[in-house]
C-alpha cells in the first residue's frame, strides 16, 4: 500500500471557482479529499487522523451551492448552506420545519454555525452530527454530482457506516432535498449532552409527523444511534405508532417497541442503559410536541 | 480643582486623612494591569517570540509502564525542517524535573511510568513539522505490569513504580481516643466517597521560550513561580543559577499546575533546545500535550466512619484518604497534608483519627490545583454530614449548627479558634439569603416528576502555606523622580488581581493613589527569590511585605516633608497624593514635589519590604497543633431542580458567603468567588479527565467539559463577611482557592434533598442521578 | 506542494502572503500580520479563543485553512481598537474586572462587539448565548456578561 502523506505542507490544494470546474478537477484527482468550510475535517487533518495528499476546496462554490428553495413540492438545500444561513431562511420558519430551529439552537457554537455547512454535516457521517437524524426523519435525499451526471441517493442509503458514505470518488454532494410534508405536519428535535452547549450529544432524536384529531396519521423518527454507531430511523417504532391515538397508552407501547428496537453501546460519555432511558424520555416529549405541547 | 471650591477640597482631604491608611482598602479599584489585556496587546509568552524561533513538540510515552530498550531519533532528525531531537542523552546536568522528591526525570531514560512521561522533544522550524516528525522518533519498549487503582497500588505485592514502594507520603491526625469516641456514639455511619481527575485547563497552556545569550540563557514563560523555574533549569543545564534569567510573561491562567512541575519541563526543554541549536526555542504545549503531561487534581478515595450521639453531637471521626498520585510525587506530597488536616470538615470533634496517603500509580501524575486537597476532603466530609443528618432524621442545617467551629472551638488538630472564626456568620448569611428553612419545608412536600432540592456545604481553609513551607515574601518599592512608584516582586499575577491588591495596600500606606503605581515584570535577575505564588498567599503574606516596604518608604519621606513644609514629622500627612501639615491643611504640596525634594536631598527612595509568617507548630506524628496561622471560612447553599425521569438537573440558585477577614478589593474578591464557584461547578457536574488503563481518553476541550456561559446558574449571590485575621494585612485572609471547594458538596446535598439518595462520586453526571433514582 | 500565495484583507489592509497548505488563518494572522490578540486555546475549534470576524461574522481562525481566507474580509481586535463601541466595551471590561488572566478577553470583546453592533441593548440571555462557544476559566462569565451588557446600555 502507498504510504500516507506525512508532510502536510506538501498537500496539493485545488481551488476551483465553479461547480463545473470542481467536477472536472475531482474527476482528474479522485484521491482528493473534499473540504467545504472545513470546520470538521481541518482539525482531523491537522492532527494527522486524516492524511490526504490532495484537497479539493469547494468553499469557492458558495455562490452556486448556498441556496434554500422550494421547487415544486421539494425543499432543496444547497450543500454549502451554513447553519447560520439556515437560521435565517423564511421557508424553514413554518411550524412543520421547527425541528430545524431546534437543531440550529443546539448546533456546535455560534462561531461554528457561521461556517459549518449542511453538506459537511451529512458527509461527516457520524452520530455526533445533529442534522442527520432530522434529515433522516424528513426522508431526505442527497444529490451527488459528477462529470458523468447527477444521481440521487436516499440519505439512509448514503450513510453506510461511521465516517463512511456512499460517494463515488468523482462525486460531490451538491444538494440535500426532501418533500415538503405539507400543512398539518410538524417536526421537533432534541439533544442531550454532558453540558448545555458546545457538546457532542449523548443522544439526540428527531421526529416528523402529523397528528390530527388526536391520531397519529404519520410519523418518522430518527436518532443518532439506534442499532449501530450511525444515525438511523426507528422504523418499528414508527410502524407501531402510525394510526394510533396519541395518548399515554400509545406512548407507553411505543417506548416498549423502541427499547426493543435499539441496541446501544457504552462509551465514556454515557452507558448504553442510560442512552436508552434518555431516548425513551425524548420520544415521549417529542411526540407530545407533534401535538403542539411542551 | 475646577468643580470644587478650595474649601470643599480641603474637607475632602481631611475626611480621607481621618480614614487614614485605609484610604484604598476595601475599595473596588480597577486593576492596574488590565489595559493591555483589553486591547489584545502582545503580552503573553507566545506573542513575544523572536522571528527566527524554533518550535518544540513532545514525544510522550506510548505505554503507562514499560522499560525503554532503545530510542532512535535519526529518522526524525532527517525530516524536513527538523533541527534537533532532544532526549535524556542531551541533558548536561541532572535529568530531573521535580519539586520536592527527586523522582521525575525531565526525559524518561530507563523506564516510563505513565503515558504523560516525556521521552523526547522534536525541534523544528515550524510547529507542524515538529508535530509530524514525532511519529518518526522510534522508541522500543518492553511493557511492564501496570497498576492503576491506588488501593491496589498500596498492597505489598503491587507492581513497583519507583524503587521504594508506592506509598509516597502518609499523613496522620490522632486526636483524643477514637475507640472511646465510637463507644460514646449512638450511631456509627460509614461511607466511601470518590473523586475524579480534574484538569485545571488554564486557557493558555504551559509555555516558555528560551533565548541563548552566550554564557547565559534567557527564559520567558507562563508560570507561577519564576525562581523555582530558574533553579530547575539550572539543575538540568548543570549551570549556576545566575546564568539563567527567567521572566514571567503575562500568564493566561494558572490554577496550580503552573506552580508545579510542568513549567520546569517547558522551560528546561526550551533551554536545552536553544543551547543545542543556538536559536530561540519555543516550547508551548498543545492542549493535548498539556492535558496528558501536566499535573491534574488527584482522584481520591475517601472513607468516613463517624460516631454521633442521638442529639447530633459528633463524638468521633475516622477518615482515610487515598490520593491517586499518578506516577510522580510532585507537590502532591503537600496536597495530602492539606487534605488530611481538613478531612473532618469545619467541625469540633473530640476524637479524630485520620490517615492520608499519596500513592503512586501508572496514571498520569497529579499535583497542585486550586484548593490543594481541600475539594476532595470537603466533598467527602460535607457529604458525610448530610448522610449523618439523614440517619438522625435531622435537618442538615441543625446538625451543622450543633457541631460547627466557632470562636473557642478546637479543630481536628486541636487548634483553638479565635474571634476571627466567621463560620457562624457565613452560615447564617446563606441560610437567610436563600430562605433555607422555608424552601426545605416546601421541597419536602413534592411528589411530581420535576423535583427541587436544597443543600448546604461549609468549609474552613488554613491560610497560606502553613505546613507546606516557609511563608515569606519580598516586595520592592522604588519611586522615580517623577513620583511614579514601581512595585516589584517575585510573586506573580496570573489573573486573580492579587498583585493589584499589593499596590492597593502600598498605596494606602504611602497615601498616594494607585494610578501612580506600575508593576514590574517578575524577573529572577532583578527580584528576590520570594517563595512560590501558591496557596492564595499573595495578599495575606505578600501584602504584609508590601505594607512593610511602603512603611519604610514613608519613613524616608516624612523627614523630607517635615523640612519642606516646616512641620513636625509626626504631624506630616500624606493623603491621596497631597502632603500637608496637620492643622495647616490649606497649605499642601504635591507628592511629586515631595519626591523631587527627596531626590535633591540625596534620599534614596528604594525599599525592600519583607514579611515572614509566624512558624506553624504541629506534631508530625499526631498532626496536633496549629498548622495554620489563620483560617478562611465559607458556607454555600445550592438549589437544584432534578428531572426524575432522566436524572438531568440544573443548579437554579447558588448562595455563598466567605469570611475573608478584610476584602482589600471587594470587586476582585467577588471575581474570585464567581470564577472559583464555576470551576467548582464544573468539578461537581461535568469535568472528568477520563483515564482508561493509563491512557487519557479525552485530552481535548471537546470532550473535557468546562462549564460554558449556558451552564452557570442565573446568578451567584455572594456575601462577604469580614472577621479580621491575625496574620494578613488589615486582617485580610486568603480567598482565591476556597470558592472552588463548596459547589460539589452543596450540589450533591441538594440533589440528595430532591431525590432522597446521595451520590458519592464526582462528577455528578445526570446518569449517576438517574441510576440513583432507579436503584 | 510549494507554498501558496494568498491575498488577504485583514483589518482593511490587503496583503499577499505565502502560506503552507497546512497553515491556519490563526497562524497567518499572528505570524504574518502580527495580530497577537488572536489566541490559540485548543487548536481544535473547541474553545473560541481564536475568534475573529470573517465578513463581519465571528468564526474560529484555528479551523479555517489560511488558503480559504482569500476573498474574505477579516477583522481582529486590533482592527477595532479605535471603534467607539469597542472602546466602550473595553472600558466596561475594565470597570467590571472582566479581564482576569485576559487570555479569552479579545475573543469575548469581539463577540460582544458583534452582538451589540447588531443589537444595541442586548439582554443578558442573548449575551450568554453569543459567548456560549467561548470558554473562560477565570471569571465564571458573570463579569464578562455584565461588562457587555453595560456597554450596550445607553449612557
Amino acid at each position: 500500500m502507498e504510504q500516507p502523506l506525512l508532510n502536510r505542507s506538501e498537500i496539493v490544494v485545488l481551488q476551483p471557482s465553479s461547480l463545473k470546474e470542481s467536477l472536472k478537477l475531482l474527476n482528474e484527482n479522485p484521491d482528493a479529499e473534499i473540504i467545504a468550510n472545513a470546520s470538521d475535517l481541518w482539525p482531523r487533518i491537522r492532527n494527522g487522523e486524516v492524511k490526504p495528499k490532495k484537497l479539493l476546496d469547494i468553499s469557492g462554490l458558495a455562490g452556486e451551492l448556498s441556496y434554500v428553495k422550494k421547487d415544486e413540492n421539494l425543499i432543496k438545500i444547497g450543500a454549502l448552506v451554513t447553519v447560520s444561513q439556515l437560521e435565517g431562511e423564511s421557508i424553514l420558519k413554518e411550524k412543520r420545519f421547527s425541528g430545524f430551529k431546534d437543531v440550529i439552537a443546539k448546533f456546535g457554537s455560534p462561531q461554528i454555525r457561521n461556517v459549518a455547512t449542511i453538506g459537511g454535516n451529512v458527509c461527516a457521517a457520524s452520530s455526533s452530527e445533529d442534522f442527520i437524524p432530522l434529515l433522516l426523519a424528513f426522508n431526505a435525499k442527497v444529490k451527488l454530482s459528477s462529470v458523468d451526471g447527477e444521481r440521487y441517493v436516499n440519505l439512509e442509503k448514503f450513510i453506510i457506516g461511521k465516517r463512511k458514505i456512499n460517494r463515488r470518488p468523482n462525486e460531490i454532494l451538491t444538494e440535500i432535498s426532501f418533500e415538503d410534508p405539507g400543512e398539518g405536519y410538524s417536526s421537533a428535535f432534541e439533544k442531550i449532552g454532558r453540558r448545555n452547549t458546545l457538546i457532542i450529544n449523548i443522544v439526540n432524536m428527531a421526529v416528523v409527523g402529523k397528528v390530527k384529531d388526536g391520531k397519529i396519521e404519520d410519523v418518522r423518527i430518527a436518532a443518532n444511534r439506534i442499532k449501530g454507531k450511525i444515525p438511523e430511523r426507528a422504523k418499528n417504532t414508527e410502524e407501531f405508532l402510525k394510526g394510533k391515538a396519541l395518548n399515554e397508552e400509545t406512548i407507553a407501547g411505543a417506548k416498549k417497541v423502541l427499547s426493543e428496537e435499539v441496541s446501544l453501546t457504552d462509551d465514556f460519555r454515557a452507558s448504553a442503559e442510560y442512552r436508552k432511558a434518555l431516548l425513551l424520555a425524548m420520544l415521549e416529549r417529542l411526540l407530545f410536541k407533534l401535538r403542539g405541547e411542551q | 480643582m475646577n468643580a470644587q471650591t478650595a474649601e470643599e477640597f480641603l474637607m475632602e482631604i481631611q475626611k480621607k486623612a481621618e480614614r487614614g491608611e485605609l484610604l484604598y482598602i476595601g475599595k473596588e479599584l480597577r486593576r492596574i494591569d488590565d489595559l493591555e489585556k483589553v486591547l489584545g496587546s502582545p503580552i503573553y509568552t507566545n506573542d513575544l517570540i523572536p522571528r527566527n524561533t524554533l518550535y518544540a513538540r513532545l514525544v510522550l510515552s506510548r505505554y503507562p509502564h514499560a522499560i525503554i530498550k532503545n530510542i532512535s531519533v535519526s529518522k526524525a532528525l532527517n525530516y524536513p525542517g527538523v533541527r534537533y531531537v532532544l532526549t535524556y542523552k542531551d541533558v548536561p546536568g541532572l535529568n530531573e524535573s521535580s519539586t520536592i522528591i527527586p523522582d521525575r526525570p525531565l526525559f524518561a531514560f530507563n523506564k516510563v511510568r505513565s503515558t504523560g512521561d516525556i521521552v523526547a522533544a522534536v525541534i523544528a522550524e515550524k510547529p507542524n513539522r515538529a508535530q509530524e516528525a514525532k511519529e518518526l522518533v522510534e522508541v522500543e519498549y518492553e511493557p511492564l505490569k501496570p497498576v492503576f487503582d491506588p488501593i491496589e497500588a498500596m498492597k505489598p505485592d503491587a507492581p513497583k513504580i519507583h524503587d521504594d514502594g508506592n506509598i509516597v507520603k502518609h499523613v496522620k491526625v490522632r486526636k483524643g481516643d477514637i475507640e472511646k469516641g465510637f463507644q460514646e456514639a449512638d450511631y456509627i455511619i460509614e461511607n466511601t466517597f470518590r473523586t475524579q481527575h480534574q484538569d485545571a485547563a488554564p486557557m493558555e497552556t504551559e509555555t516558555a521560550f528560551a533565548v541563548p545569550r552566550g554564557e547565559k540563557i534567557l527564559i520567558i514563560g507562563s508560570m507561577q513561580t519564576p525562581h523555582h523555574v530558574q533553579a530547575a533549569v539550572a539543575k538540568v543545564l548543570g549551570w549556576p543559577i545566575d546564568r539563567v534569567e527567567v521572566i514571567q510573561a503575562v500568564t493566561g491562567g494558572a490554577f496550580g499546575p503552573k506552580s508545579d512541575e510542568p513549567p520546569y519541563d517547558v522551560a528546561s526543554i526550551a533551554a536545552l533546545g536553544a543551547i543545542k541549536t543556538g536559536k530561540p526555542v519555543l516550547m508551548s504545549m498543545t492542549r493535548e500535550e498539556s492535558m496528558i503531561a501536566h499535573t491534574k487534581r488527584h482522584p481520591a478515595i475517601i472513607t468516613h466512619k463517624t460516631g454521633v450521639k442521638a442529639n447530633g453531637k459528633l463524638t468521633a471521626s475516622k477518615v482515610q484518604i487515598v490520593l491517586d498520585g499518578g506516577a510522580y510525587a510532585s507537590l502532591g506530597v503537600l496536597v495530602i497534608v492539606r487534605a488530611t488536616f481538613h478531612a473532618n470538615g469545619p467541625y469540633e470533634i473530640p476524637n479524630v483519627w485520620n490517615d492520608g496517603y499519596k500513592v503512586y500509580t501508572n496514571n498520569t501524575y497529579t499535583g497542585s490545583f486550586r484548593g490543594f486537597g481541600a475539594p476532595q476532603a470537603i466533598f467527602a466530609a460535607e457529604s458525610q454530614m448530610d448522610e449523618i443528618a439523614k440517619k438522625l432524621n435531622m435537618d442538615p442545617l441543625d446538625l451543622r449548627l450543633i457541631n460547627m467551629l466557632r470562636p473557642g472551638s478546637r479543630t481536628s488538630t486541636g487548634q483553638l479558634m479565635d474571634e476571627s472564626c466567621g463560620l457562624p456568620e457565613c452560615l447564617d448569611a446563606v441560610v437567610k439569603a436563600s430562605d433555607y428553612r422555608k424552601k426545605k419545608e416546601l421541597y419536602s412536600k413534592q411528589d411530581g416528576k420535576i423535583r427541587r432540592g436544597i443543600g448546604i456545604a461549609m468549609l474552613h481553609h488554613g491560610n497560606a502555606l502553613g505546613p507546606e513551607g516557609n511563608d515569606y515574601a519580598y516586595v520592592h518599592l522604588s519611586v522615580e523622580k517623577n513620583g511614579k512608584v514601581h512595585l516589584g516582586t517575585g510573586l506573580t499575577e496570573f489573573g486573580t488581581g492579587a498583585i493589584s491588591g499589593l499596590a492597593q495596600i502600598a498605596a494606602s500606606v504611602l497615601g498616594v493613589p494607585i494610578d501612580y503605581f506600575t508593576i514590574d515584570r517578575p524577573n529572577t535577575l532583578i527580584h528576590h527569590e520570594t517563595g512560590p505564588t501558591v496557596a492564595s498567599r499573595v495578599i495575606a503574606i505578600g501584602g504584609n511585605a508590601a505594607r512593610d516596604a511602603a512603611l519604610k518608604l514613608k519613613q524616608k519621606l516624612l523627614p523630607v516633608a517635615s523640612k519642606l513644609i516646616n512641620c513636625k514629622v509626626e504631624d506630616v500627612q500624606i493623603v491621596d497624593g497631597y502632603v500637608y501639615c496637620k492643622g495647616k491643611e490649606h497649605k499642601t504640596i504635591s507628592w511629586e514635589e515631595l519626591v523631587k525634594e527627596a531626590y535633591e536631598a540625596n534620599i534614596e527612595l528604594n525599599t525592600l519590604g519583607y514579611y515572614m509568617a509566624p512558624s506553624c507548630k504541629w506534631d508530625e506524628e499526631t498532626g496536633l497543633g496549629s498548622p495554620y496561622n489563620q483560617y478562611t471560612f465559607g458556607a454555600a447553599i445550592a438549589e437544584v431542580e432534578v428531572d426524575t425521569e432522566t436524572g438531568l438537573y440544573k443548579v437554579l440558585n447558588y448562595y455563598v458567603a466567605f469570611d475573608v477577614g478584610r476584602a482589600i478589593n471587594p470587586k476582585s474578591v467577588r471575581g474570585q468567588i464567581y470564577g472559583g464557584t464555576v470551576q467548582g461547578l464544573g468539578y461537581a457536574m461535568m469535568e472528568e479527565l477520563v483515564h482508561k488503563e493509563g491512557y487519557v481518553v479525552n485530552p481535548n476541550l471537546k470532550d473535557y467539559y468546562i462549564p460554558t456561559s449556558l451552564d452557570i446558574p442565573e446568578q451567584i449571590q455572594t456575601i462577604i463577611i469580614e472577621k479580621q485575621g491575625s496574620m494578613g494585612p488589615f486582617g485580610a485572609k486568603i480567598v482565591a482557592e476556597p470558592p472552588v471547594v463548596l459547589p460539589a458538596p452543596a450540589i450533591r446535598n441538594a440533589i440528595m434533598d430532591a431525590i432522597g439518595k446521595g451520590i458519592n462520586s464526582l462528577p455528578i453526571t445526570s446518569e449517576k442521578v438517574y441510576k440513583a433514582i432507579k436503584s | 506542494m510549494a507554498q501558496m500565495l494568498v491575498k488577504l484583507n485583514v483589518n482593511g489592509i490587503e496583503r499577499e502572503v505565502l502560506v503552507d497548505p497546512d497553515d491556519r488563518l490563526l497562524d497567518v494572522l499572528r505570524d504574518e500580520f502580527g495580530y497577537k490578540s488572536v489566541k490559540e486555546g485548543c487548536g481544535t475549534g473547541d474553545c473560541g479563543l481564536c475568534t475573529v470576524l470573517m465578513d463581519g461574522k465571528p468564526v474560529l481562525s484555528c479551523v479555517i485553512p489560511a488558503f480559504q481566507a482569500k476573498n474574505h474580509k477579516i477583522t481582529t481586535l486590533e482592527g477595532l481598537n479605535n471603534d467607539p463601541l469597542m472602546k466602550k466595551i473595553q472600558e466596561q471590561f475594565r470597570a467590571h474586572q472582566a479581564a482576569q488572566c485576559g487570555f479569552c478577553t479579545p475573543a469575548m470583546e469581539i463577540i460582544g462587539w458583534h452582538l451589540l453592533s447588531r443589537k444595541k441593548g442586548a439582554s443578558k440571555q442573548e449575551i450568554k448565548e453569543a459567548i456560549s462557544g467561548t470558554l473562560c476559566r477565570c471569571t465564571g462569565y458573570y463579569d464578562i456578561i455584565d461588562a457587555i451588557y453595560d456597554a450596550g446600555r445607553p449612557e
